[in-house]
C-alpha cells in the first residue's frame, strides 16, 4: 500500500508522468522514497509492470529492459510495440551513487526516460544531504551550528546540464510540479524522442523541507519565479538550450525560502547569496534581472530568517 | 536465425572461446561486457560473432561491472536469455546485484574465468573472486578444460531457467589454466542444443500485457518465507541438475557426474579434494604416483552450489586422509587457510568413518601448481596417514620443507 507522507511532491509526479505514459509502460524504481513507500509486498499501487532495482542501478537496470525489448522485438521473440520504458530516480541515486548509470544509459542512446524525482536530498533515509541539496539547505548529515552557521556550503550539482553537454544527443529538460502541463509534455515527449531523454523534476518533500503539507504545488512555482529552479529544454537535434519558459512572476528567494524549515537558520549573509545566485540564474537564462531583485543581493536590506533556537527546534524534526 | 545452420564439429580453442561458443549455441539476447582480463577474451569472441552476423543479440559496453550485471538483471526480468562475465576485483565490484538477481529469481548467467583478487591481482586463478559470493543464491561450478566449460554454460542455462529453479548461474573456470589453453572442443550441431534447452520463458516478466510488481517493499514478517523460497529453490535445483546431466549425456554423448568426479579413487587411501583446471595437473600427478605404488586418488567438485553434502561425505568417507587444495584465500578463517576445508570437513561431521583432512594452500596468487608440489602434498597425507593424525591443519605449499 502507498504509505508516502502526505502532499508528497515525489508522487505527485508520479502521478503526472504515468498519465502522461499511459498503459504500455514500464516503470523501473531504484531504492528510495518512491520504491520504499509505494511498494509493499502482496500489493502495488502500481497498474503497469514496475520492478525494484539497486539505487546505483538506475540507468542500468532499465537498460537492460530496453535492450531486452529491442532484441525480443527484433528475432520474433516478443510481439507487441516497444513500451514506454521509464525510471524513476531519486536526486541521490541520480546525482550521486547512479550517475555513472545514468551516464552509460544516457550514452549508449537506449530507448527509455529517465526522471530524476528531485526532492534535492536522500528523504528515505531521514533526510540527508545529497549533490543536489542547496546551499544553505539544512539536512541531518548538513546540519548548521557555530562552525558552519549555512548548513550547506555547496551549490547543487548542475545534474541536468551534466547530462545535456555530456550526452548531446538525448533529449534533457527540466520540470516542476507546479507547472503539471509543462511537466506531462515533456514526459511525452521525452517518451516520443527516439533513444534516450532525460527528465529533472523539483518535487518538494515535506518531511525534509518542513513546509505545510498543501503548499507543495506552490512551492514548485515558487522555486521558479525565484529563480533558484531554471526551466528549460535542451533540444538534440540543433543541440541548443531553450529558455523560452517565463513564470509569471519574479520573486526575491527570500519568498521561497521563508516557507520551508530547512532554511530556517539562515543569516542575511546568507540569503543574500542565494539571491546572487538566483540572478545569474535568470542572466544565463537572457532575463534582464528587476532592479529589486538586484538591491536583495545586498545583505543590509535582508533579515535573518529566524533564530537559531527555531532553527534546532526544526532540526529535531528531521 | 544464424544459430540453425550449426553443424555437428571439432575445433581447438580455449576456455574462454568455448563459453562464448556456448552462449552463441543458447541463441542469447542479451550481452554485458566490461572489459578486465581474463575473461575478456569471451566478450571479444563474442564481439565478432555479433558483428559478423553469426548471432543476433544486443551487445552492451556497459560502463561498470555493476551495471554489468543491473542491465542483465533488467534484461533477464523482461524476459531476454542474458549472458555476462568478469573475473577477479570486477566480480567483487558488481556484488551488491548478486543478492537482487537470485532473490528476484531471475536465471542470469555469469561466466567467471577466475583472476587473483588485488593485491596482487596478477592474472592467474585464484578461486576466491567467485567463491566470495557462493552464499548469494547462485547456482556455482568449475570447470576443469575448454569442453567442461561449454557444456557447464549449457547445462546451467537448462537448469538455472527450469521453472522449479529459475536461479542464477555463475560458471567458473581457471583464468589462463583453463580460460587460455587452447584445446579440442566439440561442437554440437544446433539441432542437439534446441532439443536440450528451451527457450527462455520466465512465468512473471515485465511485460506491460500482464502488469507485475518485482521486488517491492516488504514488512519484516514476510522476509522469512521469502527467504526460505529461495533456499528452497536452491535445495530443489538438486533433481533438475540430474536430470539434465542425463539428458545432456543422451543427447551430447559426454556424461558427467553433476556433483563429484571421482579420479583413481578405486583402492586409494588419501585423495586430493578441488575443484577446476589444476585437477589436470593432479591427474597427471596421480597417475604417476600411483606407478610408484602411492595409493592416492582425486575427488574433484564439479558443482559447490548447490553442495553435494551427501556425496561428499559419502566419497571422502571413504579415504583415510583427505587433502584439500584450496587455490582460494579464507584469511583467519577455521583453517586459517581457504573456504573449501570448512566445508568438506562440515559435509564429513556425521560420518562414522572420518578421515583425517588437511588443508593446502597452493595455487595461491595464480602459481601453477606443478607436479612435484602434488608428489610433496601427497607425502604429507600419507605420513598422516601413517601417524593417525595431522601434524597440523594448514600447510602452505612452497613454504614448508
Ligand atoms: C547501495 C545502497 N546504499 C545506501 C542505501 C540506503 N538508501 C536507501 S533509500 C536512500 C535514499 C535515496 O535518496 P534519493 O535517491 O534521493 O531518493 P529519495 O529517498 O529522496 O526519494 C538510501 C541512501 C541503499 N539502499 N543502497
Ligand atoms: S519523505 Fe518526502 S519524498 Fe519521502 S514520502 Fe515523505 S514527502 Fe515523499
Ligand atoms: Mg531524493
Amino acid at each position: 500500500m502507498p504509505s508516502t507522507c502526505a502532499g508528497c511532491g515525489p508522487s505527485i509526479q508520479y502521478r503526472m508522468t504515468s498519465k502522461a505514459s499511459g498503459d504500455n509502460t514500464i516503470l523501473v524504481g531504484p531504492t528510495g522514497c518512491m520504491y520504499v513507500a509505494n511498494s509493499s509486498y502482496l500489493c502495488t499501487p502500481y497498474n503497469v509492470p514496475w520492478a525494484h532495482t539497486q539505487i546505483g542501478s538506475a540507468g542500468s537496470f532499465t537498460a537492460g529492459v530496453a535492450a531486452a525489448y529491442e532484441a525480443m522485438i527484433r528475432k520474433g521473440k516478443w510481439k507487441g510495440a516497444f513500451p514506454n520504458i521509464i525510471c524513476e530516480a531519486g536526486d541521490g541515486s541520480a546525482s550521486d551513487i547512479g550517475l555513472g548509470s545514468i551516464s552509460g544509459a544516457l550514452y549508449r542512446d537506449h530507448d527509455c526516460l529517465i526522471i530524476c524525482y528531485d526532492n534535492e536530498q536522500y528523504a528515505n533515509t531521514g533526510i540527508q544531504a545529497s549533490s543536489r541539496t542547496p546551499y544553505g539547505g539544512m539536512t541531518t548529515f548538513s546540519p548548521p551550528g557555530p562552525m558552519v552557521p549555512e548548513a550547506k556550503k555547496l551549490f547543487p550539482k548542475e545534474l541536468a546540464r551534466m547530462m545535456a553537454a555530456g550526452h548531446p544527443h538525448c533529449y534533457v529538460a527540466t520540470a516542476t510540479v507546479g507547472y503539471p502541463i509543462d511537466l506531462m509534455n515533456k514526459v511525452r515527449k521525452g517518451l516520443n524522442h527516439k533513444g534516450a531523454a532525460f527528465l529533472m523534476i523539483y518535487t518538494p518533500c515535506q518531511k525534509g523541507f518542513v513546509y505545510e503539507t498543501p503548499r507543495s504545488i506552490d512551492l514548485g512555482r515558487l522555486v521558479v519565479e525565484c529563480g533558484l529552479y531554471p526551466i528549460w529544454e535542451w533540444n538534440p537535434q540543433t543541440r541548443e538550450y531553450d529558455y523560452s519558459f517565463r513564470p509569471q512572476h519574479m520573486r526575491p528567494v527570500s519568498e521561497y525560502l521563508k516557507l520551508q524549515g530547512r532554511f530556517g537558520h539562515l543569516h542575511a549573509d546568507h540569503i543574500a547569496t542565494l539571491q546572487k545566485f538566483a540572478n545569474a540564474q535568470w542572466r544565463m537564462m537572457d532575463v534582464e534581472v528587476p532592479e529589486a531583485l538586484v538591491r536583495a543581493t545586498n545583505p543590509e536590506t535582508i533579515a535573518d530568517m529566524a533564530s537559531a533556537e527555531a532553527a534546532a527546534a526544526v532540526a529535531h524534526t528531521v | 536465425m544464424a544459430t540453425a545452420t550449426m553443424a555437428r564439429k571439432t575445433v581447438r580453442i580455449n576456455g574462454c572461446v568455448a563459453a562464448a561458443q556456448a552462449a552463441k549455441y543458447a541463441d542469447v539476447d542479451v550481452i554485458t561486457a566490461y572489459p578486465i582480463r581474463p575473461y575478456t577474451a569471451t566478450m571479444m569472441a563474442l564481439a565478432q560473432m555479433v558483428a559478423n552476423g553469426e548471432l543476433d543479440a544486443e551487445y552492451i559496453v556497459a560502463d561498470s561491472e555493476h551495471s554489468q550485471l543491473s542491465i542483465a538483471h533488467g534484461a533477464s526480468s523482461s524476459g531476454a536469455r542474458v549472458f555476462t562475465g568478469s573475473s577477479g576485483v570486477g566480480v567483487q565490484f558488481g556484488y551488491e546485484l548478486y543478492s537482487p538477481i537470485s532473490g528476484s529469481r531471475m536465471p542470469v548467467q555469469m561466466m567467471i574465468a577466475d583472476r587473483t583478487l588485488d593485491p596482487p591481482g596478477d592474472f592467474g586463478s585464484e578461486h576466491t573472486d567467485a567463491l566470495s559470493t557462493r552464499d548469494m543464491g547462485w547456482l556455482m561450478g568449475w570447470s576443469c578444460d575448454a569442453q567442461e566449460a561449454f557444456d557447464n554454460h549449457l547445462l546451467a542455462y537448462r537448469i538455472g531457467e527450469d521453472a522449479r529453479v529459475l536461479l542464477p548461474q555463475m560458471v567458473c573456470q581457471d583464468g589462463f589454466f583453463v580460460s587460455h589453453i587452447t584445446t579440442d572442443v566439440a561442437l554440437p550441431d544446433s539441432g542437439q542444443v534446441k532439443e536440450f534447452l528451451p527457450p527462455y520463458k520466465h512465468p512473471y516478466p515485465l511485460d506491460p500485457r500482464h502488469p507485475v510488481s518485482h521486488g517491492p517493499q516488504i514488512m519484516p514478517e514476510q522476509g522469512p518465507p521469502l527467504q526460505l523460497e529461495r533456499a528452497r529453490a536452491m535445495e530443489g535445483a538438486t533433481t533438475v541438475i540430474e536430470e539434465a546431466h542425463d539428458d545432456f549425456a543422451r543427447i551430447f554423448g559426454r556424461r558427467y557426474d553433476p556433483w563429484i568426479e571421482e579420479f583413481m579413487t578405486d583402492g586409494a587411501e588419501v585423495v586430493f579434494f578441488m575443484q577446476g583446471g589444476h585437477a589436470v595437473t593432479a591427474r597427471h600427478a596421480i597417475r604417476h604416483l600411483r606407478e610408484r605404488g602411492a595409493k592416492v586418488g582425486l575427488v574433484r567438485l564439479r558443482t559447490i552450489r548447490p553442495y553435494p553434502t551427501d556425496r561428499v561425505m559419502d566419497s571422502l568417507s571413504r579415504f583415510k586422509a583427505v587433502g584439500v587444495v584450496e587455490t582460494n584465500m579464507g584469511l583467519g578463517s577455521v583453517s586459517s587457510g581457504g573456504s573449501l576445508y570448512a566445508e568438506a570437513c562440515a559435509a564429513l561431521y556425521e560420518s562414522d568413518t572420518r578421515p583425517l583432512v588437511l588443508s593446502f594452500m597452493a595455487g595461491m596468487g595464480g602459481e601453477a601448481i606443478v607436479l612435484k608440489e602434488f608428489y610433496w602434498m601427497t607425502n604429507k597425507l600419507l605420513e598422516a596417514q601413517k601417524r593417525g593424525k595431522i601434524e597440523k591443519r594448514t600447510h602452505w605449499v612452497g613454504f614448508e620443507e
